[in-house]
């Protein structure tokens, strides 16, 4: 009973201090950062083949991965807000999950910076919701973690059952992080004015992907679904695979 | 503002409404790891944990409850076996340890793979060999179940059933095993005095095996290399599966020597019988290799008579009020003293 009192005016005051609390001045405007995935220069069609740059036939069912810690970098002085704790699954086969709502201070910025999978403060905070559901089918049960990105799909070359692909990348232990912290560039200013919602595209290349800093030939790796080197590596490449801001002014 | 205020209001009543239910960390124990932080511990969750724990319904079939595998009479593990059964007649990879003070473990199983005791659970959930299931398909029959919904709604004070409320209540029963209650914690608190045997157990004890099986809960949560070849159909490496590192070849989790005389098999793989056969081990079994334990070396000099003795102190670590305690108990049941007949 002693404790259900406390509560109540904790509660009691809990509301009178909001009430009297200042409003946050807030956002200024709204950036839309909108991912999209690219083959050869021209949007991926799920399950359509393709060639890899060693002239190997794939084709992609699926393309997920966990982006975090949102953030523009002005040009006058880097983060204005801290970036957002919110984790975000962009899955390429949901659409509506390619797009990030986000809101930002005013002013100039030419890069924005975020992170690939989640990092190790956020593994280990026991059962989560949201996008971090394990329902979403990214969380690894037996080796507790989230996977930082799945791709998976079909390829002749593949010595797996059914020719399957399945690179399942993860792991968030040094050595072998999968987890990566990084700025994308535009080759533009981007004005966040009160007036627009900025559009921001960050587009990725899957020809970088298998042409990445540790060329990855389908014969020779078709799966990997385990943390350990290849898992880093094959998260080296994935981060290559992103080439940069695209802005387009609204009109 | 305004959100906050209703939130807050839907609190203030969900607080009036659930029964608190405080931790108690028994006397001469650490804090607790888990402190049921983001989940504070009620007696509705407790109740709700304990519910799920005994439920067929969290597994495939509806034959494999939690409490499968991990028995109350053997101190929450599998009774006499040294794998466990699970879905579709195959066998678990490892032996099911016994389940109490595992609000003290940061990492769980025996190569640790486990980051949160509220995650623990997806592992024998989700797996083929054990209960099978699909986590949407158990969110689904909890729903449509005549008790959940209303459970649900009372312990986290609002409607729906989603992965992390089932996790979260879970962890609220899991975590609430506490086993501090055997001859030794008696004698701990000047309750209860050793006879001579279990004395000089306790003597050779502290000498020749404390260092890893560390009072008072006895393991100091690492993991090493006891010199047990990998079982050649098994080949299981252990800690190394976890982190990717050679160094960690055959590493297992220390084991908590708390109720030993329940929780036979004993091993990784359960190829211990009886505890003279762990002792022996230790005594001439230490199969050499490089990431042996460097206590290990040269083994462990145990006699007869310190197997006599140390069995004697061992038995002092039995709890016989964990295993009855009906609170821990199947709430369709009740208590069970012995195994029941048709166990295998």
């Amino acid at each position: 009973m002693l404790l259900k009192t406390s509560s109540l005016f904790t509660m009691v005051f809990f509301l009178l201090m909001t009430s009297f609390q200042k409003a946050d001045p807030g956002p200024d405007s709204t950036m839309i950062l909108h991912f999209s995935l690219y083959v050869h220069g021209a949007p991926l069609v799920l399950n359509k083949k393709y060639k890899n740059p060693f002239g190997e036939i794939f084709e992609i069912s699926r393309f997920r991965f966990y982006a975090g810690k949102i953030a523009p970098i002005y040009t006058d002085g880097g983060l204005k807000t801290n970036p957002s704790s919110a984790y975000h699954l962009i899955d390429f086969s949901d659409s509506a999950s390619t797009h990030i709502e986000l809101p930002v201070k005013g002013g100039s910025c030419n890069e924005i910076q975020f992170q690939l999978g989640i990092d190790s403060i956020d593994q280990s905070r026991g059962a989560q919701t949201g996008a971090l559901d394990p329902v979403k089918g990214m969380f690894w049960t037996w080796n507790s973690g989230y996977q930082s990105f799945k791709i998976e799909g079909v390829s002749p070359v593949s010595d797996q059952p059914s020719h399957m692909l399945a690179y399942h990348i993860g792991g968030y232990r040094y050595p072998y992080s999968t987890v990566w912290k990084f700025k994308l560039s535009s080759d533009r200013i981007i004005r966040i004015s009160k007036e627009d919602k900025i559009l921001v595209e960050i587009p990725l290349e899957l020809d970088y992907f298998f042409d990445g800093p540790n060329p990855l030939h389908i014969k020779e790796i078709s799966a990997c679904t385990t943390p350990g080197e290849l898992a880093r590596k094959l998260s080296e490449n994935f981060i290559s695979s992103f080439t940069g801001l695209t802005h387009t002014p609204s009109p | 503002m305004k959100k906050f205020g209703i939130i807050s209001g839907i609190g203030f009543f969900w607080v009036m409404w659930i029964t608190p239910f405080p931790f108690e960390v028994p006397k001469g124990f650490p804090p607790p790891v888990y402190q049921f932080q983001h989940n504070p511990r009620s007696k509705q969750g407790f109740e709700l944990g304990r519910k799920l724990f005994y439920d067929g319904k969290l597994s495939r079939d509806g034959n494999f409850p939690c409490s499968s595998c991990h028995q109350q009479f053997a101190a929450f593990a599998t009774y006499e076996h040294r794998l466990s059964h699970g879905f579709n007649n195959k066998l678990s990879f490892r032996n099911a340890p016994g389940l109490f003070n595992l609000a003290w473990e940061q990492e769980m199983h025996w190569d640790g793979g486990i980051n949160h005791i509220e995650v623990q659970p997806l592992a024998p959930l989700l797996d083929p060999h054990e209960m099978a299931e699909d986590l949407n398909q158990i969110i689904g029959k909890l729903k449509n179940d005549r008790a959940y919904p209303a459970l649900f709604n009372q312990t986290f004070g609002s409607p729906g059933i989603n992965s992390q409320r089932i996790l979260k209540a879970l962890a609220q029963f899991t975590a609430s095993l506490v086993s501090a209650d055997t001859k030794y914690d008696r004698v701990k608190r000047g309750e209860a005095q050793f006879n001579q045997y279990e004395k000089t157990g306790f003597e050779i004890f502290q000498q020749k095996c404390a260092r890893c099986h560390q009072e008072p809960l006895f393991t100091d949560l690492s993991y090493r290399n006891t010199g047990m070849e990998a079982d050649s159909t098994l080949k299981d490496y252990g800690r190394m599966r976890i982190t990717g590192r050679k160094e960690d070849s055959l590493k297992f989790r220390v084991p908590s020597l708390r109720n030993v005389f329940l929780t036979f098999p004993y091993g990784h793989d359960g190829r211990f019988t009886t505890i003279s056969e762990v002792l022996e081990h230790y005594n001439t079994g230490i199969v050499q290799s490089p990431t042996l334990d460097s206590s290990l070396r040269k083994g462990i000099t145990i006699t007869e008579n310190d197997r006599f003795y140390l069995i004697s102190f061992l038995g002092t670590l039995t709890d016989s009020s964990f295993i009855k305690n009906p609170l821990y108990s199947d709430p369709q049941m009740g208590v069970r003293d012995l195994p029941p007949e048709d166990i295998h």
